[in-house]
């Protein structure tokens, strides 16, 4: 498998860390034999819970925003596609740091020049950006996906009687869904990935917690390593997911 | 609704796909019963024309009145759409459905037929197309003229009282084609009002009242298959058919 060669040099690399005197590498910050670097490893740890809950709501919202986006989209009405095009456009185009800035800075101030008095915390402000920032590419795999499927389709539906609806719900869909979900998963990798932002706002996950570690220790290298072991774990584990839902699709389409 | 009444009139229809003219001016009566079949080169505007028949596409000018329905708004075309039936090249079956959920889908969700009683017709349906063992395997597992047929059946289900057919045969093996004519000459005898658009001939022959040959959007000439086969009237009629019975 192609996971293997990196794995392998990540572990040599750790490995030569260990085993060197040089000093350069110093594993005691998250040595889990030593209750400080047990501690540490806790703490480094505890950012999990934060990462994934934020990533699976800002995912949720995402998914459920881009196919209401989406939908109007794919209208043969101009007037009826064009407010759909301008958001995918205009949301494709807003880097994630600087939506996240305005979000959490700009957006309460905004909110309370209507009169609506919310504060936003960094976990959601973090999950309203993550969940716009990625509607637009939610909503293009929806179309992409439901426009695979041949207007043959559509036609033998409304030569049978079916609504609009009935068409999407029966026809349409259970067809393009076998396209729209591997994507969509994968869509889900670039959220966890992304979460990462949050930190900068505050927001306690794992990035947030490696950086006050950083800064309390001052051991960047191996911190950051653990950093990114984490974000690998949790990536893997999303695409063994993925693979698996590949397969079982690919065998339905087979049937 | 009376059956006076033709059963589908067309006039001065007109309609465009862009700067391409794809129909002019065309006049067609069908009366109640009546089977016609239209041929003509490819690109001549047959299957648009019975694509509007029942609203596939939209026509841009004159007029479509369907069974009595005038087709003015989204309304009408529903009722249109009820009547008609409509079998495509490519049969178009629902690939993710078994055969007899093909059938029963739009009885079950359109007309909200009970599930047992659209069983029931859906498979004296699939009997009257002869292939009643077919009906919980998937679309692919069948040949693609047991698979037109299932699309046959399909139409059938919702009762309709036309029925077009979009070159039901194009995209057949040739040794499938027979299968599938025979039973629509079946439904013919029956006396279902039909419009087939095809280029077999024999089965024109065989099972129509009148042909239409449509060249360029227009129709160039309409008559029983005795004149039409035998005394074309116009120059183009005449190449068309000397080309397409050469063979």
């Amino acid at each position: 498998m192609t996971l293997r060669t990196p794995l392998i040099c990540l572990a040599l690399i750790a490995l030569a860390g260990c085993t060197s005197t040089s000093g350069n590498w110093g594993w005691y910050v998250i040595d889990p034999t030593t209750p400080a670097g047990y501690n540490n490893i806790r703490f480094l740890l505890n950012g999990f819970g934060a990462t994934i809950l934020l990533s699976i709501i800002a995912a949720a919202l995402s998914m459920t925003l881009g196919l209401i986006v989406a939908l109007p989209g794919m209208s043969a009405n101009r007037w009826i596609r064009l407010p759909s095009r301008i958001y995918i456009e205009f949301v494709r185009a807003i880097p994630l740091l600087p939506m996240l800035f305005w979000v959490f800075y700009g957006l309460p101030v905004v909110l309370k020049s209507f009169g609506i008095s919310v504060s936003i915390d960094a976990f959601w402000g973090a999950i309203i950006t993550l969940a716009i920032s990625d509607s637009a590419f939610t909503a293009e795999i929806y179309r992409s996906g439901i426009q695979s499927i041949n207007k043959g389709q559509t036609e033998a539906a409304r030569t049978v009687g079916l609504t609009y609806p009935q068409t999407m719900r029966y026809v349409i869909l259970p067809q393009a869904i076998k396209r729209i979900l591997p994507p969509l998963a994968n869509q889900f990798i670039y959220i966890v990935k992304m979460s990462a932002f949050a930190s900068v706002i505050g927001m306690q996950e794992l990035t947030r917690r490696a950086n006050e570690l950083v800064v309390t220790e001052y051991r960047p290298l191996e911190i950051y390593t653990l950093l990114i072991l984490e974000y690998l774990v949790l990536v893997l584990i999303i695409s063994f997911f993925v693979r698996w839902l590949e397969r079982k699709m690919g065998a339905d389409e087979s049937k | 609704m009376s059956e006076n009444s033709p059963a589908i009139t067309i006039s001065g229809l007109n309609k465009w796909f862009g700067d391409y003219q794809a129909l002019k001016d065309v006049d067609l009566d069908v009366a109640h019963g009546e089977r016609i079949v239209v041929c003509g080169p490819s690109g001549s505007g047959k299957s648009t024309l019975i694509r509007c028949v029942n609203s596939l596409e939209a026509h841009d000018s004159g007029t479509i009145t369907v069974d009595g329905i005038e087709m003015t708004d989204a309304r009408a075309v529903e009722a249109i759409r009820a009547e008609v039936g409509m079998v495509f090249q490519q049969f178009n079956l629902f690939p993710h459905l078994t055969i007899l959920q093909n059938l029963t889908l739009g009885p079950i969700k359109a007309r909200k037929l009970p599930k047992a009683e659209a069983e029931a017709r859906a498979m004296a349906y699939l009997e009257r197309v002869r292939i009643p063992d077919q009906a919980h395997k998937r679309p692919a597992e069948l040949s693609g003229g047991q698979q037109q047929r299932v699309a046959i059946a399909r139409s059938l289900c919702m009762e309709p009282k036309i029925m077009l057919f979009d070159e039901p045969t194009s995209a057949l093996d040739p040794e499938m084609i027979s299968e599938v004519l025979d039973v629509i000459v079946d439904l013919a005898e029956d006396g279902m009002t039909m419009i087939v658009v095809t280029h077999e001939m024999g089965f024109a022959r065989r099972a129509a009242d009148r042909m239409v040959f449509m060249d360029q959007g227009q129709i160039i000439e309409t008559g029983t298959p005795e004149q039409f086969f035998t005394a074309p009237k116009s120059k183009r009629c005449q190449r068309f058919l000397s080309q397409i019975l050469q063979h």
